[in-house]
C-alpha cells in the first residue's frame, strides 16, 4: 500500500514536471505561413491561465485584442520515431511574454507579426520555422505562442534545439550539486549534532541507570 | 512593473542561492583543511594547534578569489535574461 502511495506520488510529479517543461520549453516546428489575423478574445477563469497578459505598455483589461498568425504545419515524427509525410495547419498566438512568466523576455510581438506578415506573402510556399512554447487545445480555444520566425527555403531543415540541450545539461548539473550540498550538509552539520545529542541521551540514560541501579538489576532479571 | 518584480524576486532568490553556495563553499574547504592537517599530523592530538591551521587556512580562502566568484551568481543569471531577451526581441 505504502509502495503504490510513494509510486503514485513520483509518478504524479514526473507527469506534473514533464508537463510543464513540454509547456513553457521552446520548440520549433516547420510550417507554411498563410496568413496573420487579430481577433477579440475574451479568457474564462479555465483559459485565462494558459494566456499571457497584454502588450508590455498597455493595461491590462478584461478583453483585448489577439494577435493570430494561421500557418500549414508539417507535421513532426509521430512519437519522435514514426515519419509522417503529411501536414496539418496550426494556429499561433503572438503575445508578450514580457518580464516575468514564461521567462522568454517577448516584448516584440506587433514585429514578429509583421514578420509573420512579410514571410507570408514573399511569394513561393512562405516555408519558415516557428520558435514556440505552448499548447494548441480546441477545447479550451489555446494557442502556443510564437516567439521566433525565420524563414527558410523548404520544409528540409534540421533544427538543433541548443537551448533545450543546455537547459537540460543544466538541470543535471543543478541537480548533482545540489546533492553535494545536501550530503556535505548532512555529514558536516545534522550528523555531527545527532552524534552529540546521542550522546547526550546516552550520558542521561547511564546516569538515571546508575541512580536506579538496583531497579536496573531488577530489571535485568527478567532478560535471563 | 514587471520589471522591478522580476530584478526584486530575482535578488532574493539569487541571495538565497549565494548564501546556500558560499556556505557550502567554506564547508568543502574547512573540511580539505581538517583533512590536509590529519595527513600531515596524523598522530597529532594538539587540538588547539589544529584549529589554528584550520582556522589560518580558512582567512587564506576568505582573502582568495573564490569566495568573490560566488558572486557569479548574481551575474550569470544576468546575462542570460539579457541573452534571451536579445535573441527573442532582434
Amino acid at each position: 500500500m505504502m509502495q503504490k502511495i510513494k509510486t503514485g506520488f513520483f509518478v504524479s510529479v514526473f507527469v506534473l514536471v514533464g508537463g510543464l517543461l513540454h509547456y513553457v520549453l521552446p520548440q520549433h516546428d516547420i510550417v507554411r505561413i498563410t496568413s496573420t489575423e487579430v481577433i477579440r478574445t475574451d479568457f474564462t477563469a479555465i483559459n485565462r491561465l494558459f494566456y499571457a497578459q497584454a502588450d508590455s505598455g498597455s493595461a491590462e483589461l478584461e478583453t483585448r485584442d489577439l494577435r493570430l498568425i494561421y500557418t500549414e504545419k508539417k507535421k513532426t515524427f509521430l512519437l519522435g520515431f514514426i515519419a509522417r509525410d503529411a501536414r496539418q495547419v496550426m494556429v499561433y498566438r503572438n503575445e508578450d511574454t514580457g518580464w516575468i512568466w514564461p521567462p522568454y523576455f517577448k516584448f516584440d510581438s506587433s514585429d514578429l507579426q509583421a514578420q509573420a506578415a512579410a514571410v507570408g506573402t514573399s511569394g513561393g510556399e512562405n516555408w519558415a520555422v516557428m520558435t514556440h512554447y505552448g499548447w494548441r487545445n480546441k477545447y479550451l480555444s489555446i494557442y502556443p505562442n510564437a516567439i521566433g520566425i525565420r524563414a527558410v527555403d523548404g520544409p528540409d531543415v534540421r533544427v538543433i534545439p541548443w537551448f533545450n540541450i543546455f537547459f537540460f545539461i543544466f538541470v543535471v548539473a543543478a541537480f548533482l550539486f545540489l546533492r553535494a550540498m545536501w550530503r556535505q550538509f548532512l555529514e558536516r552539520t545534522v550528523d555531527p549534532a545527532m552524534q552529540d545529542v546521542g550522546e547526550r541521551v546516552d550520558a542521561v540514560g547511564d546516569a538515571v541507570l546508575k541512580k536506579h541501579g538496583r531497579l536496573r538489576r531488577w530489571l535485568d532479571t527478567w532478560r535471563k | 512593473m514587471g520589471l522591478i518584480r522580476l530584478v526584486v524576486f530575482g535578488f532574493v532568490g539569487l541571495s538565497v542561492v549565494y548564501f546556500m553556495v558560499s556556505i557550502y563553499s567554506k564547508s568543502v574547504r574547512r573540511e580539505k583543511l581538517e583533512d590536509r592537517w590529519g595527513e600531515d599530523n596524523p598522530d597529532s592530538t594538539d587540538e588547539a594547534a589544529r584549529e589554528a591551521f584550520v582556522d589560518q587556512g580558512m582567512v587564506e580562502y576568505n582573502m582568495g578569489i573564490r569566495p568573490k566568484l560566488i558572486l557569479l551568481v548574481y551575474v550569470i543569471p544576468t546575462i542570460i535574461v539579457a541573452v534571451i531577451h536579445f535573441l527573442t526581441t532582434y
